[in-house]
């Protein structure tokens, strides 16, 4: 065995040998203060020609007696050093970082594209949820509908002035835009029998175009038709909705309106969530904002799809989704929906 | 419809304020949308005084007035030659708009400075009088002083209900109308007006007749005459009221027939007796191609459903809708044909609607009139016209009327009543709801009515009509609050809407803004698109009235719409662009059947692939940044089998050829990936490169499975070994990699490609490309030598196959 200058002659045993080696390595170490000086250290002591490392393998050498106890503490030096080690590690570690100037985290992180979902489909989505958590199902239909659906099986007849209340697009006399998601409610009554409750989310279409008004825009409407179901069950749900849309200081008032396809018939207001009711120019200085068409579905409805009128009643409900998302973003102009400025469209 | 206040107090006293009748008329379903001062635009008009005049330094006909104002004294300009020193007059301060629209301004008129105008009754709208200034009288100063408005001094106040009336309240379209629902509100009760008429024989009949030809468009007829007339402009009062609700005074006449209009609800029309062939009526159908000119001075070609008020040889008035150039009121006519009558609300709108012309008649006819409220008006309209335009009434009244409309009694039940609203009101306190409207009632049983509706009432048919106006008597607010009781079970979303939602998520989550824009498309973009006249998306759905040509056609395609949002983007300087949009697409079957309609996914990226930033470069993105994307999309959504073929050209025409693929799943072809077609982008006018691809969700929505087996991560080492192909460029890399996965050796984990390599030292018809082999056990770790083997044997297959060296 080759031994280090720094065993002397006195050290004569293999057990002071390796004893003076411990030593002098923690003395080595503590005086150590760079990174580099730890990984000689390492590499003398510790690496595959290591002093401990070789007397560790010599010691297959020794008398077969001193042999157990050798290896055990030679064993226990290699783990003595290396905690050693890695505590000066970190010690240097931990003095350096004090010193370093580190990296400018304020340089701007590794930018993505962060995309967005339009904020119309965002309201629409939390409409659904609401109704779907009271257990309304989704129905949905075609945009490019019959007449019929659209009018005629809604008690709407031709030449009637209700007409006048849509600016209906026509594709030929037996065919529009669908002016309302109400005849997916139709198409729905004609192939299930009542109880249900569902919502008919979607795209609708009229001629119109100005500040409020887009020649298409999206609707959410609603049914429920059972047994004894009646106009107050109408301002529950309608209730739960507008609290849960809004929240739940949100007052509603409920007022006579008419529709074809519903009598009674009501037009719902919520207290202007802008002013709450003092009157601004949202709300046009009345304190509510129209949300919400309703009322109970009219005889003439269910006996085109062939319900019984004497056991089954139900209501019918409908919103336009830009409205709510204007109130709910603080949009003036509805144009801007669908002029998909990435600009707008990144806030959302 | 406007509703002047100062009006209607001639029917009902308004004894609540006028917010407050505002909320409860619109309580009762009549909703008044606005409330406004009238007068509001006199705000800044004011009594002065001339206190000094002088000749205008420039203009003989104009005159310097210095005019008192109570806090100062204002110089004004005026032309009018009633002025006077110490006269009192209506200034009107910079600002003011006058109903004519003009605004007046402090100005300098011919070099001399005047700061108002001093205006006359006819600038004013307060009279017909224009010839001079109006001149106050001196009185007025007793209780007010000069400055102040003139509306105070001329104690002019009114307010005016701006009344939002749906279709089916006809009933309300008048002010005897509005009258009868405040009255209601108010628990008050109706003035009518009286009418005093000298009655004698029916001399009448020896004049003139009416015979009624199609009695199903005109139940009931009735007309006066009046005799030597004098047709001029109406007196003050009257030109007020009309001009209150918005209605241009005519001629008394006219004038008249408006008034009683606005007040009963019954439309009215005067004749020109003496231009009457025949000095009779003829009520029929026009002969069809019959040539008509209204009183707008159009010449309308007639169909032959179209109801006429016709002389002895000639239509004279389109009925309900307007009357003729031929029989017009004319300041000479003397003799007067009063016509009041009902008409079919159908027959009415039809003829309306054909040739657009909405009138206040047709208006009121289409929504239907009082059949018993026709001759109270004819009486009202006669004894105003005795009154002001003067001559003799003929005595009697000719009233035809073919069908009388009986009034059948509806079955009202106040227990299912009570059932539909979920209420509990007590039947007698219904019966007594329904008569303070003037429905009659009568009992049946203790649950069941049998209830007339008044005759104005032409919309109540049903027992639910009843029902409303239960409700609205009511009150909307004191019907309790309950929740249905339904079972859940019926409540399941379907599969579409879970998938829908998934995707919409997905594409936000991997970078690209939802977009939305119009279904409606201009038919040019077909052509922009490049597609062939063959091609399925030529046939697109043609709108008959769109807003724009803009808006002609239904889209065929999403990608038109995304194009266009690219180019506004760019417009405004936003040039990298990740977008995308879920929507219909509608291909057409015909105008006359329902199109199929396609719910579509398109995604498109333009511009940089990261956003730009110090540590990033800015490198534009291209084919495989999008097709990623597309990849990344299927795999989230749990669809595998998934492969890009190189793009037939006449699929996708607005691809550019080479750079196009189709985009299949198992066994369909779900969609196309490309860049876009250079022609096509400068149809948009877009300058830079753009990839877009387009997916027929409904395709993905069915292979979506419903579950999906975990696979089990393996216990043991994986091996990888590489190997580099030089080939013809012509092979593409998937066939490699589909030969390698067709062997199926169950060692052979994975196959990635990592590198591809063109130029260089390499002849210009061949790539290489490197492949990394992942090879792996389940059952044990492998030994190298085994793995280099089976490497070396599936690389030789490899050469073999595609003819290629090893570098
Ligand atoms: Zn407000």
């Amino acid at each position: 065995m080759i031994l280090p200058a720094f065993l002397t002659a006195e050290h004569t045993t293999v057990e002071q040998q390796i004893e003076q080696i411990l030593k002098q390595a923690l003395s080595e170490l503590q005086s150590a203060s760079q990174t580099s000086q730890i990984q000689a250290f390492s590499v003398q002591y510790l690496g595959r020609k290591g002093l401990v490392t070789q007397y560790l393998r010599n010691i297959s050498q020794l008398p077969a007696e001193q042999r157990p106890m050798a290896g055990k503490r030679a064993n226990e030096i290699k783990y003595i050093l290396e905690e050693a080690l890695q505590k000066a590690l970190q010690e240097i570690e931990t003095r350096q970082a004090a010193e370093d100037v580190g990296i400018d985290v304020s340089l701007p992180g590794r930018a993505i594209f962060r995309g967005s979902s339009h904020p119309i489909t965002r309201i629409t989505r939390q409409i659904s949820e609401i109704f779907t958590r009271m257990g309304f199902a989704v129905a949905e239909g075609p945009e490019v509908e019959l007449d019929h659906y659209n009018f005629e099986a809604l008690n709407i007849p031709k030449n009637h002035p209700a007409r006048d209340m849509q600016d209906t697009f026509y594709v030929s006399e037996a065919i529009v835009l669908r002016t309302h998601t109400s005849p997916i409610q139709v198409r729905y009554m004609e192939k299930h029998a009542p109880p249900f409750k569902i919502i008919a989310p979607g795209k609708v279409y009229r001629c119109d175009s100005d500040i409020t008004h887009t020649p298409m825009f999206h609707q959410v409407e609603g049914l429920v038709v059972g047994e004894s179901i009646s106009f107050g069950d109408l301002k529950g749900i309608l209730t739960a909705f507008v609290h849960q849309m809004f929240d739940d200081q949100t007052s509603l008032r409920f007022r006579p309106s008419f529709f074809p396809f519903t009598e009674p018939s009501a037009e719902v207001d919520i207290l202007c969530v802008m002013c709450r009711g003092k009157g601004c120019r949202v709300c046009k200085q009345t304190g509510w904002l129209e949300v919400l068409g309703s009322g109970m579905v009219h005889p003439a409805v269910f006996e085109n799809v062939g319900y019984d009128t004497s056991r089954y009643s139900g209501f019918a409900f409908g919103m336009g989704v830009e409205r709510i998302a204007m109130l709910k973003f603080g949009i003036d102009d509805i144009r801007k929906y669908y002029e998909n400025d990435i600009r707008f469209l990144k806030q959302f | 419809m406007k509703i002047s206040l100062n009006w209607l107090k001639s029917y009902v006293p308004i004894q609540i304020g006028v917010n407050d009748l505002a909320e409860a008329l619109t309580m009762t379903g009549l909703e008044v949308e606005a409330v406004y001062d009238r007068y509001d635009y006199l705000k800044t008009v004011v009594v002065g005084r001339v206190v000094s005049i002088s000749a205008h330094p420039n203009s003989a006909k104009l005159q310097c007035c210095m005019v008192d104002i109570g806090k100062s004294l204002v110089p004004v300009v005026c032309g009018a030659n009633n002025v006077y020193v110490n006269c009192l007059s209506a200034l009107a301060l910079p600002g003011t708009q006058l109903p004519d629209g003009a605004v007046i301004e402090a100005s300098t008129i011919r070099g001399a400075v005047s700061e108002g105008m001093l205006c006359s009754e006819a600038e004013l709208g307060l009279g017909s009088d224009r010839s001079g200034i109006m001149i106050l009288p001196k009185d007025i100063l007793a209780s007010l002083a000069t400055g102040q408005p003139l509306t105070s001094a001329l104690n002019l106040s009114d307010t005016v209900l701006e009344i939002g009336l749906t279709p089916n309240r006809s009933d309300c379209l008048s002010f005897i109308g509005i009258a009868r629902e405040v009255a209601a509100i108010q628990n008050t009760s109706l003035s009518y007006p009286e009418i005093k008429l000298p009655e004698g024989k029916n001399a009448i009949r020896q004049m003139t007749s009416v015979t009624i030809l199609a009695p199903d468009h005109c139940p009931r007829y009735a007309a006066r005459i009046l005799a030597g007339a004098t047709v001029g402009p109406s007196p003050h009062w009257l030109r007020d009221r009309l001009i209150s609700v918005g209605i241009r005074p005519i001629n008394n006449v006219v004038d008249i027939t408006n008034f009683v209009m606005m007040e009963t609800g019954q439309p009215l029309h005067a004749f020109d007796f003496d231009r009457l062939a025949g000095h009779r009526i003829v009520v029929r159908t026009a002969v069809s191609g019959e040539s008509f000119t209204t009183l707008d001075h159009k010449s309308r070609t007639l169909t032959a459903d179209m109801l006429m008020i016709c002389d002895g040889e000639k239509p004279v008035a389109i009925a309900g809708v307007m009357g003729g150039f031929n029989s017009e009121i004319e300041p000479a006519t003397q003799s007067i044909l009063i016509e009041s009558a009902c008409f079919d609300p159908t027959s009415i709108r039809k003829t309306s609607k054909y040739f657009g012309l909405n009138t206040d008649a047709s208006h009121r006819f289409e929504r239907g009139v009082d059949p018993e409220g026709i001759v109270f008006a004819l009486d009202r309209a006669a004894a105003l016209m005795v009154d002001i335009c003067g001559g003799v009434l003929i005595e009697g009244v000719i009233d035809e009327r073919p069908v009388v409309q009986e009034l059948k009694p509806i079955v009202f039940s106040a227990e299912a009543t009570n059932r539909l609203l979920g209420t509990q009101i007590d039947s007698a306190v219904m019966d007594s709801m329904l008569q303070s409207i003037g429905f009659t009632v009568e009992p049946l049983n203790q649950d069941q009515r049998n209830v007339v509706p008044p005759s104005f009432r032409v919309d109540v048919s049903r027992p639910v009509d009843l029902v409303e106006e239960i409700a609205r008597l009511c009150g909307y607010d004191r019907i309790p609050t309950t929740f249905p009781v339904i079972s859940e079970g019926s409540a399941q979303s379907f599969l579409s809407q879970n998938s829908r939602e998934q995707i919409l998520q997905l594409m936000a989550g991997l970078g690209f803004s939802e977009t939305i824009t119009y279904s409606f498309v201009h038919p040019q973009s077909c052509k922009h698109l490049r597609l062939e006249p063959g091609d399925p998306r030529m046939r697109a759905l043609r709108v008959l009235n769109p807003l724009s040509e803009d808006h002609g056609i239904m889209r065929t395609s999403l990608i038109p719409g995304i194009l266009e949002t690219v180019s506004r983007n760019i417009s405004r300087q936003s040039k990298n662009l990740k977008l995308f949009e879920i929507g219909n697409i509608f291909v057409s079957n015909g105008q006359d059947v329902l199109p199929d309609e396609i719910e579509m996914l398109s995604g498109l990226w333009t511009g940089a692939r990261h956003e730009v930033s110090w540590h990033t470069p800015d490198v534009a993105c291209d084919f495989y940044d999008l097709k990623g994307v597309v990849e990344a999309l299927l795999a989230a959504l749990h669809i595998h089998d998934t492969r890009f073929f190189r793009n037939a050209v006449q699929l996708c025409p607005y691809l550019k050829p080479g750079i196009a693929a189709d985009i299949q799943c198992g066994p369909q072809v779900v969609g196309h990936i490309g860049q876009v077609h250079s022609e096509t982008l400068s149809s948009f006018n877009i300058k830079q490169q753009a990839y877009i691809f387009e997916i027929d969700i409904r395709k993905l929505f069915a292979m979506v499975p419903d579950v999906h087996q975990t696979l089990i991560i393996p216990r043991f080492p994986a091996v990888a070994r590489d190997v580099t192909l030089i080939l013809s460029k012509t092979i593409e890399s998937s066939r490699i990699m589909e030969m390698v996965q067709e062997m199926h050796d169950p060692l052979m984990e994975r196959i990635m490609l990592f590198d591809v390599f063109e130029g260089g030292h390499l002849p210009s018809d061949k790539k290489s490309l490197s492949f990394r082999l992942t090879y792996r056990s389940a059952a044990e770790t492998l030994e190298d030598e085994a793995v280099n083997e089976l490497h070396k044997s599936i690389s030789d297959k490899l050469i073999q196959k595609f003819d290629a060296e090893l570098p």
